[in-house]
């Protein structure tokens, strides 16, 4: 059959094979039929259930859904803002009817704990949509997660009826192609669009600040994720685990630590078990969105207080909080009421001790850089690196379009901290990013330089990339490749632009913040102006192949041949890894 | 722990069962090498809970003769109004002035309590002033006030002048009383200049947006941010000078059209450029540089935000519930960490609500429709599950050896370990047919702690659901021939036997269930119990067939068959009973 050809031909013009989305899906096809089960109550319903007739179709509302670890949100496309916002939360997984979340609705319950939940992170783990791990996943209760709070949304706050609307959605570019799929299965099944369009998170910030370059820095909540995107171009990524459920559990660790029943055992026994919680999530997320801070000065150990404001920018504003924090103000003590622990109390802390979770989250300052793993880098140092790791132009673009945006956004000072800790080590290394004494030894014998990186020199605003630096890219990050290669696609552009009518110069090669209204409201211009996302899928095209796909694996070896995507395809890291990609989908 | 009153849960037939019992296992997508153990629905399971429904929330179709739940179901809006007011909203108001009441109904930001809209007594200075003609003509202010909490928006800094219209003034006012410039103002204003000075306006505007960029742009609240944006891209697509640079017709791609991606948002995902056209047309559309384009620097010295917690009590930040229950507010800037304050909180417009009709997704049959009339709650048509299928209801049987001698049972006790406990199922016909049950459990429940279930009676028929005043003739019948003779004597004089229903009344059959729960104690280096794994359910599937007269509207279908043959129907699903919880440790 022609499955996936047939869906993206029809359609037009021959895409590009990455973009066709027809090609991959869960392997768990809802078409499954329980053998058990008698055939008059498995009917599955027909394709053409909700009305295929384009008269019953809702044309002119195009319904642009963002996913995000811990929320959806939704709303039409042109609106300034999504009309809805749903969290994940545990009470969706209860069933229908049961309403032991509300009931209990006073916050002194100790019932989480109770709970016993057991398995990893099943402290947080209700309150999320999925887990980028795909061998844990249950793709289908992703699914039903997904289909349960979109039903909840379309009902509360977008009042509409069940006539299939086109959809876009706005997914991280990091998710895994299972997961999408799982998301894609659910979508088109149940609530039957014609169409489903995708878009990544990055681009949409980037057109909701009006630039076509930026940095996106995504304080998110499951990991931090840069992201280079260069002419709506995703060209490089970097992620840390440094997030906000990190910033959640050192809340916890926080306030665990000055429970009074804590307090006494303190002494014989610290125990560190990270499974073990005095507090509920609830309460502690709670309290870290409320009372956490950061503090904005470079926080060097040793140094005193005063007199270190940041390099550039408010340092003025800067010396004052840092003289704030060195009066006798510093010793002002918070209370906090707790609920959720053994016999609700009210702890009192330190304020200075409010800004301990966010430095332990995001700068852990008091190791050493080599002391972390790739993925768990502070932050300032993972901004710098991913600048690093751009050629000479893209970054001049890029450090000048930073872009912060993700929950932790929202901690105050962090967004200023790492702007001024980035600057400040951009004035310390420039841009040769190997440090120790090999690279001394190279900074100082101009001749162990390669050509590759006085050929750079010549153009890049500020310092020089030496091949070592760029040995050692190529090493660490697989994108490296793509960005080099692309480098030389940008460059005609670049002239293109500086061609074109339009002469004002562009901001580049300093470090600036802009500010973009948010990925959904980004996603919500580029469908107002029409422009057309990185994929859209039709409803035909992906049922059809999805049936097919599953009984047909030599169709689908086939098909890999071409468009480099395998049965293995919802696994990453088939033969062809190298080379495909679904929109930004099939990058990582 | 809380008792548990026995229920029962209905899996509508359109999930798809074979993929619920267990997790997702990518090596497997083909069920056929599962066995029958697969195939029992596993109540326990994480997706289960998403098909699960209690009889009251199940609709169903006559002409499909199927259940459907809201899953399944397709949905037309029949009336828009907002739950304060309770006035009716046009449909054509849904768009343009969103999800929200524009009267003046507003919810409390701190409780949700209703808020009402009072004046504001300004304390006289001088004690003449006093007299109530005085006093009426004194200009009055007036605030939003919550009876429950007693929040006023003027701890926001929020006043209006008129009594009404509420809604429409509160969009021009920030927290603190900075009055603001709504997007259709601003739309106006920038008409009117470009009317009035043509050009040279137009350029003056674009030297006060470029001021007002050096500035920081600090006061552009998102709604103009975004409409700038809007502003701003739709003149770069449309401008003039451009003139074949293709971004002209970029209004004539489809959305949904594939070709068109490559060429706009993602040039270069292949690597290499198509259409050698596409190149030229890339440098057409420039970024925004000003402000008036949408381009925004965000002020990321926060410190006075963070001394403002400082000096600020716990109780002085808003709960996430709280800033979870704020609609977007699109009058301030990207507020990110300010949102926190309880000064930062706005009153909520009540969200508008709908009455649905509901349909049939296969055959388009309506089978609910509420009365149009906002203030009733009752429907013209409803066709509730309740009245096709039988109800289940649990009752715990105290028989002799099981729980002992005179051991009453109590509704919520906790179930014994190991002993064997009886449950009485009465089923109860709704429908004007009799009814043939079959029933399917099996031996053991799924899960970690299985239990022993036996169905003593699995099959049985049900007399259907007769007039109510034949009923009651009937009844004193059978209560003067001794029937029912069990109703009247106590439970535990009467013996379990396999194979016979324990009781039958005019359309209904109670049976029998014998039970052996399992023990929790866990074993060595076993996960502690979840969250009501306690609970003994067990998974059923139940069958239930009739037969009908054939004819009515099934005449046309029935083509060559004989009018007065009757016609067999069927309808399966799985449903779980919950029995009770069973004691621990
Ligand atoms: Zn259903
Ligand atoms: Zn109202
Ligand atoms: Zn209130
Ligand atoms: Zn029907």
């Amino acid at each position: 059959m022609s499955g996936l050809g047939s869906g993206a031909v029809a359609a037009g013009s021959t895409p590009l094979p990455h973009r066709s989305v027809a090609n991959i899906r869960s392997p768990h096809t809802s078409s499954n039929v329980n053998p058990s089960t008698p055939a008059s109550s498995s009917r599955p319903l027909p394709s053409s259930s909700f009305g295929s007739p384009s008269s019953l179709r809702a044309d002119e509302d195009i319904l642009i859904l963002e996913l995000g670890t811990r929320k959806l949100q939704i709303g039409f496309a042109g609106d300034a803002c999504p009309r809805g916002t749903v969290w994940f939360t545990p009470s969706q997984l209860r069933r229908v009817g049961d309403f032991r979340d509300w009931s209990s609705e006073s916050k002194t319950n100790v019932d989480w704990k109770t709970k016993k939940v057991t398995g990893e992170r099943w402290w947080s783990r209700d309150h999320e949509l999925w887990e980028y791990d795909v061998r844990e996943a249950d793709l289908g209760l992703i699914g039903d997660k997904v289909e349960r709070a979109l039903r909840e949304a379309l009902t509360r706050y977008m009042l509409i009826d069940s006539r299939p609307r086109r959809m876009v959605c706005v997914l991280p570019s990091g998710l895994p192609l299972p997961m999408l799929s799982a998301v894609l299965d659910s979508l088109f099944s149940r609530l039957q669009p014609p169409t489903v369009s995708l878009l990544s998170l990055p681009v949409a910030l980037t057109v909701g600040a009006g630039v076509r370059s930026s940095l996106i820095v995504d304080l998110g909540w499951r990991e931090t994720v840069i992201t280079s995107v260069c002419e709506f171009r995703e060209v490089n990524t970097s992620r840390s685990v440094r997030g906000g459920r990190l910033l959640v559990e050192q809340t916890h660790k926080l306030l665990a630590k000055h429970l009074p029943e804590n307090q006494k055992k303190k002494a014989d026994n610290t125990s560190d078990n990270a499974e073990d919680y005095d507090l509920s999530f609830e309460e502690c997320n709670d309290i870290a969105t409320r009372m956490v801070w950061c503090k904005p000065h470079l926080s060097s150990p040793a140094a005193p207080k005063s007199g270190k404001g940041l390099p550039t920018l408010h340092e003025q504003d800067e010396s004052d909080v840092a003289a704030a924090g060195s009066s006798t103000e510093a010793l002002k003590t918070v209370r906090i009421p707790l609920r959720s622990c053994r016999s609700p109390t009210t702890i009192e802390l330190p304020w200075e001790a409010l800004a301990e979770p966010s430095e332990n989250t995001f700068f852990d300052s008091q190791y050493t850089e080599s002391s972390f793993d790739d993925h768990e880098l502070p932050l300032p140092l993972l901004v710098y690196r991913s600048l690093l790791h751009l050629p000479l132009d893209v970054r001049a673009l890029c450090m000048s379009r930073i872009i912060f945006t993700g929950g932790c956004a929202s901690v105050l000072g962090l967004r200023g901290r790492i702007f001024g800790e980035v600057s400040k080590l951009i004035e310390e290394r420039g841009w040769d990013g190997v440090q120790g004494k090999g690279a001394d030894q190279m900074r100082a014998n101009p001749k162990l330089r390669g050509k590759k990186g006085s050929r750079q020199a010549s153009s890049g605003p500020k310092g020089v990339t030496s091949p070592s630096e760029a040995v050692e890219n190529r090493e660490q990050d697989g994108v490296w490749h793509d960005a080099a290669n692309t480098t030389h696609d940008v460059c005609p552009v670049e002239e293109q632009l500086k061609r074109g009518q339009d002469t004002r110069p562009r901001v580049q090669g300093r470090m600036r913040a802009i500010e973009s209204v948010g990925a959904w409201s980004g996603a919500s211009l580029i469908a107002h102006l029409k422009a057309a996302p990185v994929s859209t899928i039709e409803r035909e095209a992906w049922l059809q192949y999805g049936a097919a796909g599953a009984s047909k694996p030599s169709e689908v070896d086939q098909k890999s041949a071409r468009q480099s995507l395998g049965p293995g395809g919802l696994i990453r890291g088939s033969a062809a890894s190298n080379s495909w990609t679904l929109g930004v989908w099939g990058m990582n | 722990m809380a008792p548990l009153n026995p229920y029962t849960y209905i899996q509508c037939p359109c999930s798809d069962s074979a993929s619920l019992g267990r997790p997702s296992d990518a090596t497997s997508p083909t069920s056929a090498e599962a066995d029958d153990e697969d195939n029992t629905f596993d109540p326990r399971a994480p997706r289960a809970n998403f098909s699960l429904y209690p009889l009251e929330y199940l609709l169903y179709c006559e002409d499909c003769h199927q259940i459907r739940c809201p899953r399944c179901i397709a949905e037309e809006i029949a009336t828009y109004f907002c739950p304060s007011c309770l006035f009716e909203v046009p449909s054509s108001n849904l768009k343009s002035e969103g999800n929200r009441c524009t009267r003046s109904c507003f919810q409390c930001p701190i409780c949700i309590g209703p808020l009402s809209v009072t004046s504001i007594e300004t304390p006289p200075s001088d004690p003449n002033l006093l007299a109530p003609d005085r006093a009426a003509t004194q200009h009055s202010t007036y605030s939003l006030i919550c009876s429950y909490c007693n929040w006023s928006s003027t701890e926001i800094g929020i006043q209006f002048d008129k009594p009404n219209s509420i809604h429409a003034q509160l969009a021009k006012i920030r927290n603190g009383g900075a009055s603001r410039l709504t997007a259709k103002e601003r739309k106006e204003r920038r008409k009117e200049l470009s009317h009035r000075g043509g050009e040279a306006a137009v350029a003056a505007a674009a030297a006060a947006a470029a001021a007002s960029e050096t500035s920081g742009g600090q006061d552009m609240d998102l709604e103009t941010q975004f409409a700038n944006l809007k502003l701003f891209y739709n003149s770069q697509l449309a401008d003039p000078n451009a003139g074949d640079n293709g971004f002209s017709s970029l209004g004539d791609l489809g959305f949904s059209s594939p070709s068109s991606l490559s060429r706009i948002m993602n040039l270069y995902t292949g690597g290499k450029l198509h259409d050698p056209r596409a190149k030229s047309k890339l440098g057409a559309m420039r970024e925004a540089i000003t402000a008036d384009e949408g381009l925004l620097e965000p002020d990321l010295d926060e410190s006075s935000l963070i001394s403002q917690l400082h000096r600020s009590d716990f109780l002085d930040t808003a709960s996430s519930t709280q800033v979870c229950s704020q609609p977007p507010n699109l009058g301030e800037p990207h507020l990110h960490g300010a949102a926190r304050f309880n000064s930062s909180l706005r009153p909520a417009p009540y969200l508008l609500r709908t009455k649905r009709s509901k349909r049939c997704p296969v055959c388009r049959h309506i089978i609910s429709k509420p009365e149009a009339k906002v203030q009733t709650t009752r429907f013209r048509i409803r066709l509730v599950a309740g009245s096709y299928i039988p109800s289940i209801s649990i009752r715990r049987l105290n028989l002799p050896g099981s729980n002992g001698p005179g051991a009453p049972a109590i509704l919520g006790d906790l179930l014994e370990p190991l002993k064997p406990v009886h449950f009485l199922l009465t089923f109860k016909n709704p429908i004007f047919e009799s009814l043939k049950v079959t029933l399917g459990a099996p031996a053991k429940t799924p899960g970690r702690f299985p239990s022993k279930v036996t169905v003593l009676c699995p099959q049985f028929d049900i007399d259907a659901n007769t007039d109510v005043w034949d009923e009651a003739l009937k009844d004193n019948d059978r209560e003067s021939s001794g029937r029912s003779r069990r109703r009247a004597g106590t439970e535990s004089q009467f013996q379990v036997e396999v194979g016979k229903i324990w009781e039958r009344g005019r359309n209904w059959v109670s049976i029998v269930v014998e039970v052996v729960p399992a023990s929790l104690k866990l074993e060595q280096g076993q996960d502690l119990l979840k969250e009501d794994e306690d609970v003994l359910e067990i998974p059923m599937f139940v069958r239930i067939e009739w037969e009908v007269e054939n004819g009515g509207d099934d005449a046309t279908t029935g083509s060559g068959r004989d009018k007065d043959q009757k016609e067999k129907r069927e309808l399966a699903y799985w449903c779980v009973l919950g029995l009770g919880r069973i004691k621990q440790g």
